[in-house]
């Protein structure tokens, strides 16, 4: 068992640090920076690589934009506005709320089960919504002007507007319940208060985040209430598959190496019934979804033929959504290891590719246009897009890794690990 | 206080383009950036294929969505009635150009329209502004969306602004072949040479807009959307409004 010792105090994090560059020197404390410690954790790993992905890919486009501007995009007035690094902004956002709701089923309904991931959850929660709120600053012309003029503007009419103020205080809400967390206060008054506020808060903001696209009368294959139901259970399967991915990765994919009581959860039953189930009910979404789009005359649905006949929606369908769905179904299957993390990677591939299917896909039949534009809309991502979609996961793996050094992300409350050492005993 | 609002009359209109040159000169256009456009299309398919062409500025809706999404009111919605662009609050999230049925909204820092060279790179600017046009119109202010825009904003027709908000109070009509009105009416108005266009105040019944409008059945673009332009279209016997897109896509 990997037990870690954890500075508990924001005194102890600084004295270990400067405890550190004290031993090693200022060349040797970069060198252990850069290794992220002599004894790097399984997920440290890819602490390396992804440092150096993410700042790579990050100068690249802070360079194009320097130079070249948001041209260096591919996007364009006449059809689609919004391309792949909005698509990459709610495919992270999105999946921070995921996570958020995963933890919520130890933290707020009870189901203890699943605490042994609800501080992993949690930070994860934090370092993608990080992500996507750095790829959506890069997006924007004007990141830093949004900072005065939304909070002055004030337009409540806004879906985008709602989306900041719900984004903003789930974020506010994440780092307090890391907090709390990070000091073992998993049944105190406060923690229960912060995790039900939370989980209202990424309700709101996901929901939120569906209302920007389904609002809009005037994009037909993003209109209406449905959208927002479609962002909230989505997210959550994003949120599932992200935290199986992660959760094994702590351990160099070997379970063996888990502690009891997220071994439990992780071969269990339960946690591969909650990943299949989310993989159904966004099967049924995803096919009604596409069932109207076909079998509907209506002006401006015309994209989901051409999405149709594409080889991503194909991918998706049966490679990244129905073969995972049959692998979680299947028992003893679904509690294998291997067959969880194929699942869990297929998941977040195939909801990457609906992501960029949403968003591309309802932007793909023009506006208004005469016959300059006679066809549907053709948009491929340019490379500095590509490169803000890559810098997003570089991120999140980094900030994983870091964080997976730091904390002890798979810390419980001392009954959850008493219940699974009780249950294991029982089973022998 | 005006509700400015304009009529075209497409029985008039012969799709010269005179309007979309003359806003693009007016207001320092960037090649493509059309902020009002004649739209070609065509209507059936051979062997009844008609042309046809639909001149299309911005709406300057009653329920303008563009200023409903708009998370920062950088696009707002005057007292006289014209949806414009405050520039200096605009962020350029773009939800404006989703959020427009009509497809008149237009992102400074793209590639070009029409390939070729940028001209923005040809005549680059040295200070906050996008571009330094060789000519350019004198006017500018940044609060109504008018002028040589900066960098990494939304720009739209403004029903010419900086003409109409000098109008004499009390007008009714901005009417090009009145002297006294003539450089208060929007550039498109003044140029179109077959005279299909008119330009006045929808709130006061008595306008040449509203007699035309009820005279000739004046109709509007997307009426089902519910925006209620304030740009009316007169069809007769010789023109007709789109119901919907243009043209359909090839699937």
């Amino acid at each position: 068992m990997n037990v870690k010792q954890e500075p508990k105090t924001f005194g102890e994090v600084f004295a270990l640090l400067a405890g550190l560059w004290r031993d090693n020197g200022a060349l040797g404390f970069l060198r252990l920076a850069i290794t992220l410690g002599k004894t790097p954790t399984p997920a440290g790993r890819w602490w390396a690589a992804s440092v150096f992905v993410a700042a790579a890919s990050a100068l690249f486009v802070l360079y194009q934009l320097a130079t070249v501007g948001h041209k260096a995009f591919n996007t364009s007035s006449d059809g689609v506005n919004w391309g792949m690094a909005i698509s990459s902004y709610v495919y992270f956002a999105l999946m921070s709320s995921g996570l958020t709701m995963v933890a919520s089923l130890g933290t707020v309904f009870g189901f203890k089960q699943f605490l042994p991931i609800a501080k992993r959850c949690i930070f994860l929660a934090i370092i993608t919504l990080i992500a996507a709120f750095s790829i959506l600053a890069l997006e924007i012309g004007h990141p830093f002007r949004m900072l005065w003029s939304m909070p002055t503007g004030l337009q409540i009419h806004s879906p985008m507007f709602w989306m900041g103020v719900f984004y903003s205080i789930d974020l506010v809400l994440l780092f307090i319940k890391f907090y709390l967390l990070w000091q073992d206060k998993w049944d105190t008054w406060l923690s229960h208060a912060v995790g039900i506020a939370g989980f209202v808060a990424v309700i709101l903001a996901s929901g939120m985040l569906g209302l920007v696209f389904g609002s809009m009368v005037m994009r037909p294959m993003w209109f209406g209430p449905f959208t927002s139901i479609y962002y909230m259970l989505t997210a959550a399967l994003c949120g599932a598959a992200a935290i199986v991915v992660t959760t094994y990765m702590a351990y160099g994919f070997d379970s063996k190496r888990m502690p009891a009581g997220l071994r439990a959860m992780a071969t269990g039953h339960d946690m591969p019934m909650v990943f299949a189930t989310l993989i159904g009910l966004t099967l049924v979404m995803f096919v009604t979804r596409f069932w109207v789009g076909l079998w509907t005359n209506q002006d401006g649905m015309e994209g989901f033929k051409v999405l149709a006949k594409t080889p991503l929606f194909h991918i998706e369908l049966w490679v990244g959504l129905v073969l995972p769905f049959l692998m979680m179904l299947r028992r003893p299957a679904n509690t294998r290891m291997r067959y969880q993390i194929v699942a869990a990677f297929l998941v977040l591939g195939a909801m990457f590719i609906n992501r960029y299917e949403f968003i591309i896909g309802g932007q793909l039949v023009p506006m208004f246009k005469g016959l300059w534009v006679n066809s549907l809309e053709p948009y491929v991502p340019s490379i500095t897009e590509w490169s803000l979609s890559i810098m997003g996961f570089a991120m999140v793996l980094a900030m994983y890794a870091f964080g997976d050094k730091l904390f002890d992300l798979s810390a419980a409350p001392d009954e959850v690990e008493d219940l699974a050492a009780k249950t294991q005993l029982e089973a022998a | 206080m005006a509700k400015w609002g304009m009529v075209i009359d497409l029985e008039k209109c012969v799709g010269c383009q005179a309007c979309t040159v003359a806003c693009g000169m007016e207001n320092t256009r960037l090649p493509g950036e059309h902020w009002q456009d004649v739209i070609f299309f065509k209507e059936g398919s051979y062997p009844n294929a008609q042309l046809k062409w639909f001149p299309r500025p911005c709406m300057h809706c009653e329920n303008p969505s563009c200023v409903a999404v708009c998370p920062t009111q950088a696009t707002y919605k005057n007292d006289e009635g014209q949806v414009l662009v405050d520039w200096e609050r605009c962020i350029g999230c773009k939800y404006c150009m989703i959020a427009c049925p009509y497809g008149v909204r237009f992102y400074t820092d793209e590639k070009p329209r029409y390939g070729g060279p940028d001209v923005k790179d040809v005549y680059q600017s040295d200070d906050a502004h996008s571009w330094n046009p060789p000519w350019k119109a004198p006017q500018e202010d940044w609060k109504h969306g008018v002028g040589v825009q900066p960098h990494d904003v939304v720009s739209k027709c403004t029903f010419c602004h900086h003409r109409t908000s000098t109008a004499p109070k009390g007008t009714v009509d901005l009417d090009p072949q009145n002297p006294v009105t003539r450089d208060h009416t929007p550039a498109c108005v003044v140029t179109c040479a077959p005279g299909a266009r008119f330009f006045g105040d929808l709130d006061a019944p008595e306008s040449q807009v509203n007699r035309l409008i009820a005279e000739k059945n004046g109709v509007r673009l997307l009426d089902h959307l519910g925006n209620k332009p304030q740009v009316y279209y007169l069809t007769g016997e010789g023109g007709s409004v789109p119901a919907d897109r243009a043209v359909k896509p090839k699937v």
